[in-house]
């Protein structure tokens, strides 16, 4: 079962309002009483968001825990979610959240902080420009889609579990999941300025995560190693 | 006019069609004249596409039965968590 049991209720009624009021917001509103079981609900959304659960906690066992816990959050908020039309962005809040309460039960704080100040050089890192300067083994015509080409599921999933939690999230929500960058902001309840800022500084590290486990784990060589 | 810093800065969210309107035009002025930044936007764009595609890995067996049961109990099952 879930390790982090706690905090329903409340806090996701609250949240449910929340993300509701953003989230979705082109999908129209549904008749009240066209409701879905929630069964049926989690059972539609349990692939992705499984997916999402994986990326976030980095851990197939906390992953299965966190999904359990946020099925169960949202089973019991479900009553008072008015839109259904909206219940994807609101399972991924719940989802977040739990996350957040799963870190901190364990003593690690989920930074929320701003981090502008976090990892600076890595802001400039080009992966575009490194790979055109490096021109790194085995040689192609097609040098930039060749490299992305070397990447499987696997290696995707560990270059993302190397970058910073709160740069990782805009990215996964945005890019993977494929919400807008205003939902993505509802669901990580932060402003919009700011997640734009957090998805550049996780789309750097990113590009540097690629380059660096693309060169460690031997799918480029470069120049400098073959002297 | 931007430079490439900025462009490069604007280039995800231009791609998240999440850019205002002057600081797209800016953004394509841009572009009509840094063929390495076009360079770059169509790598950007290969790049999300790469990583969208990668999905999550498949739902355990195990857990979707522990879903199942929570979802006709109610309650999360305890079989076979750690």
């Amino acid at each position: 079962m879930a390790r982090t049991r706690a905090c329903t209720g409340g806090n996701e009624r609250a949240m449910a309002r929340h993300v509701e009021a953003t989230v979705g917001a082109a999908a129209g509103s549904s008749v009240p009483g066209d409701r879905k079981p929630f069964a049926d609900v989690a059972r539609n959304h349990l692939d992705r968001l499984y997916g999402f659960c994986v990326r976030l906690a980095n851990d197939p066992t906390d992953a299965d825990d966190l999904v359990q816990e946020t099925l169960l959050r949202a089973m019991r908020a479900y009553p008072s979610l008015r839109d259904p039309d909206r219940t994807r962005g609101w399972l991924y809040a719940i989802a977040t959240n739990a996350w957040r309460d799963q870190g901190r039960a364990r003593g690690r704080e989920v930074r929320t902080v701003p981090f502008e100040g976090l990892d600076a050089e890595g802001d400039e890192f080009s992966l575009f420009q490194t790979i055109a300067i490096e021109d790194p083994f085995p040689y192609s015509d097609e040098l930039h889609l060749d490299f992305l080409r070397l990447f499987r599921n696997d290696d995707v999933s560990a270059v993302f579990s190397s970058i910073t939690p709160a740069f990782r999230l805009p990215l996964i929500l945005t890019v993977v999941h494929g919400f807008s960058c205003k939902e993505a902001a509802a669901i990580l309840e932060i402003p919009l300025g700011t997640l734009l800022s957090r998805l550049h500084r996780g789309r750097k590290q990113l590009e540097r995560g690629l380059w660096d486990y693309a060169v460690a784990n031997g799918l480029v060589t470069t120049a400098d190693e073959e002297r | 006019m931007i430079d490439c810093r900025e462009a490069v800065r604007r280039m995800w969210a231009y791609l998240e069609h999440e850019l205002e309107a002057t600081p797209v035009s800016e953004f394509e002025a841009h572009l009509e004249t840094c063929q390495r930044c076009c360079g770059e936007l169509e790598f950007s764009r290969h790049l999300r596409e790469m990583v969208s595609e990668k999905g999550g890995p498949p739902v355990p067996p195990e857990l979707r039965s522990r879903v199942e049961i929570l979802l006709a109990d109610g309650e999360p099952s305890s079989e076979g968590a750690s």
